[in-house]
């Protein structure tokens, strides 16, 4: 799939949602970047069940924008619609010391 | 190496040795030998008996942790021989800094019962006796296609993703693994070709990764892959052969011990390619050509997180009547 990464929000009563619909890369850096400043609760849940590939700069992009939310924001996050694949990846990668997968 | 030398196997003690008897009883000319007190008498008295083992299957039940200081006992007493260190997908992955330090640059992690497939001591052991490389052919059943890409630009590596994307047919949730697998791998595979191989005189990176670029002239990136229904096999060769065999193990042991924290850590790409890999195989050809590849299966006899193996080597440039070749086609 070649689509280049967007980010849907949404606001919850309790939470901020964000959708990440598309490729993360290289191209997502500046919408990445902006990321934690859209954070507005301290509950964060990141959304991929539209996402696609993944490759190592869109990990690292990720670490660096979920270590900006929880720094900078102190919110927690929630990982929402990851697939097997993305698990997998996100546990060789240290993803899930900063974000938590959703539960069910 | 010669294929009539005898091949040294050594173990922790008999149940390391027993637990690796049936892989290892079809190799022909094995010393098997129990580490012990007197190991450094036996290979000396080996030694001063002529007997020259060109390549040592070492247990990781005993190295590194056991008898650190093993490799070195070798190699004093065996110059040029070369060591492959086993284990198994339960066990834990051995120490990559110790095997750097080492230049171990052959681990073999071998599945529990490697059903409908070879062990992959038996091709590691077989490969490095013949000096035989990896090969995409050698891994798909006989008859399968190979696809193969020259590449003209970063532009084109959606499509040869696509192409990966689109050999790995199949509707079970094992094939889409195997088909997001393999858009990762190629993915990551390019990168480094495109964005980490070319250096400039001072050895820093000439491209930023996600900038659209041509090729430099001289320069050839090829990727080939073959599927045939089982196995997805696939390897990219790109004309820099800026890697080394360090910097490769380097690389692992710095994201295997990271957790991946500092998000700017080098290598992530590799290290990724090699977790998602039955094996990592890398030769490098310096300053000539470096070629990363392997082989992943719809049914993998890896666990997730069971560690992976890896074979680094080095080739020297061919030469013909003592002219170095290159080749610019």
């Amino acid at each position: 799939m070649d689509a280049p990464l967007q980010i849907i929000p949404k606001r919850f009563p309790q939470y901020d949602h964000f959708a990440l619909n598309g490729n993360i890369d290289a191209q997502a850096e500046t919408l990445l970047k902006e990321l934690p400043a859209r954070v507005r609760q301290p509950q964060v849940t990141i959304d991929f069940s539209s996402s696609g590939r993944i490759n190592s700069m869109g990990i690292a992009l990720l670490l660096r924008c979920f270590k900006a939310i929880r720094e900078e924001k102190q919110a927690d996050i929630e990982l929402a619609g990851l697939t097997p694949m993305n698990t997998m990846l996100f546990k060789m990668t240290g993803i899930f010391l900063l974000a938590t997968p959703a539960k069910g | 190496m010669l294929s009539n030398d005898p091949i040294l196997a050594l173990f922790a003690d008999t149940e390391d040795e027993n637990a690796w008897y049936r892989p290892l009883s079809t190799i022909p000319d094995i010393i098997r030998i129990t580490a012990g007190r007197f190991l450094p008498v036996t290979l000396e008295n080996m030694r001063g008996l002529g007997i020259n083992p060109q390549l040592a299957v070492v247990s990781g039940a005993l190295y590194p942790t056991v008898m650190p200081e093993l490799i070195g006992m070798l190699k004093e007493n065996f110059p040029g021989i070369e060591v492959l260190v086993l284990s198994s997908t339960f066990a834990p992955l051995p120490p990559i800094e110790r095997l750097m330090a080492d230049k171990v640059r052959h681990l073999v992690i071998e599945p529990v019962s490697p059903e409908g497939m070879r062990s992959p001591l038996l091709r590691a052991v077989n490969d490095l006796v013949h000096k035989r490389k990896w090969e995409i052919a050698k891994h798909v059943r006989k008859g399968t296609q190979i696809h193969i890409f020259q590449l003209a630009s970063s532009a084109d590596k959606e499509a040869v993703i696509g192409a990966v994307e689109g050999a790995v047919k199949g509707e079970t949730a094992e094939h889409e693994l195997l088909r997001q697998k393999g858009a990762l791998l190629a993915d990551e595979m390019l990168e480094n070709a495109f964005y980490g191989a070319p250096r400039g005189a001072d050895g820093g990176k000439i491209f930023r990764k996600g900038e659209n670029r041509g090729l430099l002239p001289g320069e050839k990136i090829v990727f080939r892959f073959a599927f045939d229904g089982e196995t997805l096999a696939m390897e990219m060769a790109d004309s820099w052969g800026s890697l080394a065999p360090d910097m490769v193990m380097e690389y692992l042991a710095r994201n295997q011990n990271s957790a991946g924290l500092p998000e700017e850590i080098g290598g992530r790409g590799l290290f990724i390619i090699w977790r998602f890999l039955d094996q990592l195989h890398v030769d490098i050809t310096p300053g000539n050509r470096t070629v990363v590849g392997g082989h992943l299966h719809v049914s993998s006899p890896f666990p997730p997180e069971a560690p992976r193996g890896f074979h680094i080597t080095i080739t020297e440039k061919e030469k013909i009547n003592g002219c170095t070749v290159t080749d610019h086609s």
